[in-house]
């Protein structure tokens, strides 16, 4: 079962220079496997399996996405995104985190951190302070490690309105979803 | 016989292996893996499952020493997205690209075949050309599609010795349009068909490590000097080292 402390605990420790170059050991664990099935009532945000969007997700909580969207996906400065196993994206990403477990065909621009998953597959460029990529992912894009500086105006610009829209959550906009 | 059974990557091809991947990067579905567990990893929990060695490289080394002094030069890894190597590379300045061609290039066999069967079951008028050179232009359309002069370095590994003879001379024509000039390619060749199917990463500016990995592809052929002189011909000087692995690392420096 897919809990918000469950995505906690995969984050990786904290590395001292922009790419880290541990492995992410602890992703191999089967025990912390996702199931896809059911989301706990926990988790902020979830697109789960079945679900198909097209639009714009823009938002600041985590979301959790294990369903398709086409799109843009524009999460503010302080949440992170998940693209579950079975999460298929093709959208241009921008959050705080960004963990990919699923496909995603566009640009990730992840302002802390980016985690490519063993069954991550990315086309696309990368775009983040810090890189981890479990052996197995699959990138074919153009990496930018940027330390220390703000990734893209139009992130804090984004991340600025997205936190004053008092209530946060995630807000589905201008699209269609059909299950 | 289809020609995925002629390349050796029928169904089976690999077997014993596993271990093998054939996610499509641009197929509508996401294919599953039916039971088999992703292309391995070397993480602290699967090193059982692989063999991994160190081997020293002069390439590398005069790989390094060619691209000194380049500052933010830009790098094509045509390898998978290991995260040592990007990392050494990244953390030496170099804006880094990742494309793992050789699983590009069995991807695209596999739907080849998938067209073909199509084709077949259709009218006459919509037969797929299944010559080599057809095949190549299709693969290269498709992949490698960067500006002219982007990059000052190229990893290409051995992948020239996985692909057939018309995409590997295509794809180095492509690839020379895609460095600059004085822009380096490292690439490896076996001196003998190779057994196994390894893949390699950086460790540090002097070595690699090899990985050996199931079989993504078989080995089509195995180059002799005055083959891969011509292939790299437009280049203006070779460099080459001959590991005790009858693995052959070269230089071409455009």
């Amino acid at each position: 079962m897919w809990k918000k402390e469950d995505v906690k605990s995969q984050r990786v420790p904290e590395a001292g220079t922009g790419i880290s170059t541990g492995s992410l050991a602890a992703a191999n664990n089967p025990a912390r496997e996702v199931s896809t099935a059911s989301v706990s009532s926990k988790a902020s945000a979830c697109i789960s399996q079945g679900i198909r969007i097209k639009g714009e997700v823009t938002g600041s909580e985590d979301l959790f996405l294990d369903g398709h969207f086409e799109g843009t996906l524009n999460l503010s400065n302080d949440s992170s995104l998940t693209v579950g196993p079975n999460g298929e994206v093709k959208a241009d990403i921008f959050a705080r985190e960004v963990i990919v477990r699923g496909r995603v065909d566009g640009k990730i621009v992840g302002r802390e951190k980016i985690q490519l998953w063993s069954t991550g597959n990315v086309a696309g460029d990368l775009q983040t302070e810090r890189l981890m990529i479990e052996d197995g992912a699959v990138l074919r894009g153009r990496v930018e490690i940027e330390t220390g500086r703000p990734i893209e105006k139009r992130d804090e610009a984004r991340g600025a309105a997205a936190g004053s829209s008092k209530g946060g959550g995630i807000s589905v906009s201008s699209g269609s979803a059909a299950n | 016989m289809s020609f995925l059974n002629k390349l050796g990557i029928g169904v089976g091809a690999g077997a014993g292996s596993g271990r093998e991947v054939s996610r499509a990067m641009g197929g509508s579905g996401r294919p599953r893996n039916n039971g088999v567990s992703p292309v391995a990893a070397v993480g602290a929990t699967r090193t059982a499952e692989l063999r991994e060695s160190n081997r020293p490289s002069n390439g590398l080394k005069e790989f390094l020493w060619n691209l000194e002094g380049l500052g933010r030069g830009a790098l094509l890894d045509l390898g998978p997205a290991w995260q040592t190597t990007l990392s050494f590379f990244i953390e030496r300045g170099f804006r880094v690209s990742s494309e793992d061609l050789l699983r590009a290039w069995k991807e695209f066999l596999v739907e080849e075949e998938g067209k073909l069967h199509e084709a077949a079951g259709r009218a006459a008028q919509h037969t797929l050309d299944v010559s080599p050179s057809a095949r190549a232009a299709r693969f290269l359309e498709a992949n490698l599609q960067y500006p002219h002069s982007s990059f000052d370095a190229i990893l290409l590994w051995d992948l020239l010795d996985y692909v057939e003879p018309v995409v590997a001379k295509q794809m180095v024509a492509n690839l020379t349009e895609l460095l600059r000039p004085g822009g380096v390619v490292f690439a490896m060749f076996h001196s003998k068909k190779p057994e196994g199917f390894q893949r390699y990463r950086v460790v540090d500016s002097t070595s690699l490590q090899v990985i050996s990995s199931p079989v993504l592809c078989p080995a089509q052929r195995v180059y002799q000097n005055r083959e891969i002189q011509d292939l790299f011909g437009r280049y203006r000087t070779m460099k080459s080292f001959i590991g005790r692995d009858q693995l052959r690392e070269s230089l071409f420096i455009k």
